[in-house]
């Protein structure tokens, strides 16, 4: 690891100059964004020999303006817009939306709207997961996981398609609860689902967890230390996974889970081995957490008496008749009153939080997203120094790091 | 005159048969080139078939879709003749175009040395098969080399020097192994070998399980079969010393590891699986295309066969290794292996158990 | 399934037996889509259109769409009375079915379907589940059983045209199971 001193004595030098300083030893690699192991980013690679000395993670090719874009609609549009950054993440990027709205607005959930809210996000956290086993999988050279863990993803996909309608893009969660209700049998489908996924992260252990060349090439790779974790600020998985026991499914409770009974699994070791291990462990707890929604799960309306209230007639009778929630035409003309809230949701790579802020306008007047990924990059810098140039991927995978998301 | 022409001809018929078919055979249909190619076009489908099948999909299938779409590479051949063959601005033309070329070529050489029925003594000299195949073997680095510098890539370049590392860091294994078991054989030539093997009625891998692993795993390493596919790694370096070749090119830099894997494969079997046993040919067999050079190769594909798809089957498990770790594997635990494989085979002669 | 102590050899044998036991036993997760397609979940969210009868020309529905997918038409009917429609651009919906929930009197149709081809952008832009025609001939417009039923015609054209229908079922063992309808 470079010593500080160095990065000041070179602060003035552009990246050819310092480059150039040694250029006979120093190999500088452009690692995208077009190449197969760099995702929608450049990471520029100063190396000597096979050890880098010096990473510079280069982002903002996905940027998209979404915060801007979402501050120019009403609160309702910005739902599809949150979701679009997150793509393997949807629910959890629209449920913090929608707390932060409904702290605005003053609604609560009903209770059956609250566990419908944890069931879909806890699938959702496993296909994010899944999502992120899968691609460190490709990164490490593994095609069998990738495919594996894509496929996987698609009974959960289709579990939450029966109660939303979408295969990614829900737009499940409304202000006030959620707008469809478990179809007819879901429980038992949702069982099989979730004995399929237990006997297959068995199988998952034994081609590539406890696979020796995947420990070879994880442990003890890229360790971020508990105080460094802390001190760079990085969240989610990877923060757990360097022995910080912070979750803000426990910290800062919110849908169902004050009611649940799940335990939140840390690793001391804080290298690439642990955060793989950790997302494991995650995907057992949410198999844990939705069983027991689906044992627990209260009756009554699936949205707020608030909104229910201001249903017509019609709208009210497709309800009783079908249980899924139409819009009162309040959906489309929201005022929340000027005020300021804020919502932390759990997702899958990390914490998501929001800030919004009305000044009793039809529109936002400020809505602050913070991501888990762009929290996550600085980690790339810090562990990446001093490692082999075969590291970067397994590190760069190990932290589940998905640009849209931290380009916004 | 006539009469002249007439013995002549038949003379010529003769020799033709006996002297000039055989080695035309060997070179052009078998282990030559037409298998070559045809086996490249098998083992690449198969390789992709069985990654598919144990990653829950179906692979390769719509080209020729009755028959799993076996075709599909014969496809790609054709895509990859028409492409635009690119020649990057910063590359070193000469070298650029000659260096696959070269690297076919000598990929293709161990394929003559490597006996593969009792036949082959008669058309080529084969006292010293096993001392010619290695130098041919491992001289392929010198043209991957060549090519990565050639190209003016940086992942071409990283691609190549870590070819070239690797491949350095196998050889003593490999000639450690090799020289086990020719201890054991008592002869450089690999025909000798086999009918040691059928002689005793056991195989060398059983003879020698150590250094049969160790050409295993040195085999696994020089053909970049996963987990050591570590010079091509994609999310490494892109395509490792082929990043920057297009068209036909890219095919031969594709194809090459798998002609690697084919005369490695065909070396194991002779060396390790008993060549052509079961078939013992008799002595007047023996001297016959047929009996001595058809049958017997047909045994010893199938063998290489066998070996090559649990290789490409590999990829379907492991991920790939870092470098150094490799390359320490091959420097260090590899080295004593192969020691071991050497004292055993001395072990197993002095004590006349074989 | 988590710890670190790991024997080696056993770690091999396990990782290779896996991958063989799923090459001895495929579990094929793919649908071979231009020859199978899924019919897919009663609720999903596929094309839809506005019945013309029920439609107030109230504009909820172009006020709460995101992608502003939807504008409304000023029509003129037989009997020159002026209506309000809404034209819906397929190639901005997202499919939130924010419209479809908002509408007062849940005036639209809407349908399972979700593969469908167009060869022009005046193509998607559809009133009354038809492409748009510039004027509008108002008395041309289909019922609502029309519509429903034009959803459900493959075109030759679309990209599950000729394709067999395959049902997804969860399967303990296997995940997904495709399984068809007609077939016992």
């Amino acid at each position: 690891m470079s010593a500080p001193q160095d990065r000041t004595a070179t602060a003035n030098l552009t990246y050819d100059e310092l480059a150039g300083l040694k250029a006979d030893r120093e190999l500088v690699l452009l690692i995208g964004p077009a190449h197969p192991g760099s995702g929608h980013m450049k990471i520029k690679v100063w190396m000597d020999g096979d050890i880098i000395q010096r990473v510079d993670p280069d982002i903002g090719f996905v940027h998209r303006t979404t915060e801007k874009l979402s501050e120019n609609r009403l609160y309702i549009k910005a739902i599809p817009i949150v979701e679009r950054v997150m793509l393997p993440d949807t629910i959890n990027a629209n449920l913090a939306y929608v707390i932060a709205l409904e702290r605005l607005l003053g609604i609560e959930p009903t209770p059956r709207a609250q566990y419908l809210r944890t069931l879909t996000s806890e699938i959702n956290r496993i296909t994010s997961h899944l999502y992120g086993i899968g691609l460190y999988g490709i990164f490490l050279g593994s095609s069998t996981v990738y495919m594996w863990a894509f496929a996987d993803r698609e009974p959960l996909i289709d579990l939450i398609e029966e109660i939303s309608g979408a295969r990614i893009t829900y737009s499940y969660i409304i202000p006030g609860g959620v707008r469809w209700d478990l179809p007819a049998g879901f429980k038992e489908r949702a069982e099989t689902v979730l004995q399929y996924m237990e006997a297959r992260l068995k199988d998952y252990g034994k081609i590539w967890v406890r696979n020796p060349v995947v420990m070879d090439r994880t442990e003890g790779v890229g360790v971020v230390s508990k105080s460094d974790a802390i001190r760079l600020g990085i969240t989610g998985p990877n923060l757990r996974a360097s022995g910080v026991d912070y979750d803000t499914r426990r910290a800062k409770p919110y849908a169902a889970y004050p009611n649940l009974d799940f335990e939140v699994p840390t690793f001391s070791e804080g290298d690439c081995y642990a955060r793989l291990l950790q997302r494991v462990e995650e995907i057992e707890q949410s198999i844990r957490i939705i069983r027991q929604v689906l044992k627990d799960i209260p009756d009554g309306r699936i949205i707020s008496d608030d909104i229910y209230s201001k249903m017509n007639p019609l709208q009210k009778r497709m309800y009783e008749m079908k249980h899924r929630v139409m819009f009162p035409a309040y959906m489309a003309s929201m005022r929340p009153a000027a005020g300021r809230s804020t919502a932390s949701v759990e997702a899958g790579r990390g914490e998501i939080f929001f800030y919004l802020v009305s000044n009793g306008d039809k529109v936002p007047f400020r809505f602050r997203w913070v991501t888990p990924s762009f929290l996550n990059l600085p980690f790339f810098t810090h562990v990446m120094v001093g490692q082999h140039l075969a590291d970067l991927p397994a590190i760069y995978g190990s932290s589940d790091y998905f640009p849209p998301e931290a380009d916004r | 005159m006539i009469q002249i022409l007439s013995l002549l001809m038949s003379v010529s018929l003769v020799s033709f048969i006996e002297y000039i078919l055989p080695p035309i055979l060997y070179i052009i249909v078998f282990p030559g080139l037409i298998v070559v190619l045809l086996m490249l076009f098998f083992m690449i489908w198969l390789e992709r078939k069985v990654a598919a099948k144990t990653q829950l999909r179906f692979g390769p299938l719509y080209v020729s879709k009755r028959f799993g779409g076996v075709i599909q590479t014969v496809a790609d051949l054709i895509r990859f003749s028409f492409q635009e063959f690119i020649i990057p601005a910063g590359a070193d033309v000469f070298a650029y175009i000659q260096a696959p070329g070269l690297l076919m070529a000598f990929g293709l050489l161990p394929l003559i040395f490597i006996p593969v029925g009792p036949y082959y003594a008669n058309i080529f000299p084969a006292n010293y098969s096993l001392l010619i195949v290695v130098p041919l073997i491992i001289i392929t680095p010198i043209y991957v080399i060549l090519l990565g510098w050639a190209s003016d890539n940086k992942f071409s370049f990283v691609g190549s020097m870590r070819e070239a590392f690797l491949v350095i860091s196998y050889e003593i294994p490999l000639i450690l192994s090799i020289l086990s078991m020719i201890l054991l054989y008592g002869s450089v030539n690999a025909i000798n070998g086999v009918s040691f093997q059928i002689g005793r009625g056991i195989p060398g891998i059983v003879l020698n399980p150590i250094a049969a692993f160790l050409f295993l795993v040195v085999m696994i390493r020089t053909t970049g079969r996963f987990p050591f596919e570590i010079s091509e790694a994609e999310s490494e370096v892109v395509m490792g010393p082929y990043t920057e070749y297009s068209a036909l090119f890219f095919g031969i830099g594709m194809s090459l590891p798998y002609i690697e894997l084919y005369s490695f494969s065909l070396l194991f079997s002779v060396l390790f699986l008993g060549g052509w046993w079961p078939i013992v040919p008799s002595a007047a067999a023996a001297s016959g295309v047929v009996g001595g050079l058809l049958l017997p190769g047909l045994v010893v594909f199938i063998k290489a066969l066998i070996v090559m798809a649990f290789l490409v089957f590999l990829r379907a498990v492991y991920p790939r290794y870092r470098i150094d770790q490799a390359i320490t594997v091959g420097w260090d635990q590899a080295v004593y292996l192969g020691f071991a494989a050497v004292a055993l085979s001395m072990a197993l002669v002095w004590s006349g158990l074989v | 399934m988590t710890g670190r102590k790991n024997n080696r050899i056993k770690g091999h044998v396990d990782a290779l037996a896996t991958g063989f036991k799923y090459l001895a036993e495929p579990n094929r997760m793919t649908l071979n889509y231009p020859d199978e397609s899924m019919n897919l979940k009663d609720n999903y969210r596929g094309f839809f259109a506005v019945k013309d009868k029920t439609c107030i020309g109230c504009s909820l529905c172009e006020i709460v769409c995101p992608p502003k997918a939807i504008s409304m038409l000023d029509l003129t009917d037989a009997g020159g009375k002026k209506k309000k429609r809404p034209m819906i651009d397929w190639g901005l919906c997202i499919f939130c079915y924010f419209c479809v929930d908002i509408c007062p009197t849940d005036a639209f149709q809407t349908s399972q379907v979700h593969d469908k081809a167009f060869y022009s952008e005046t193509e998607y832009q559809t009133v009354h589940g038809e492409p748009m025609q510039y004027p509008y001939d108002y008395s041309k417009r289909p019922d609502y059983k029309e519509i429903y039923e034009s959803f459900h015609d493959v075109a030759p054209d679309d990209p599950s045209a000729g394709s067999k229908k395959v049902v997804p079922k969860f399967d303990k063992k296997r995940g997904i199971k495709y399984e068809h309808p007609g077939q016992p």
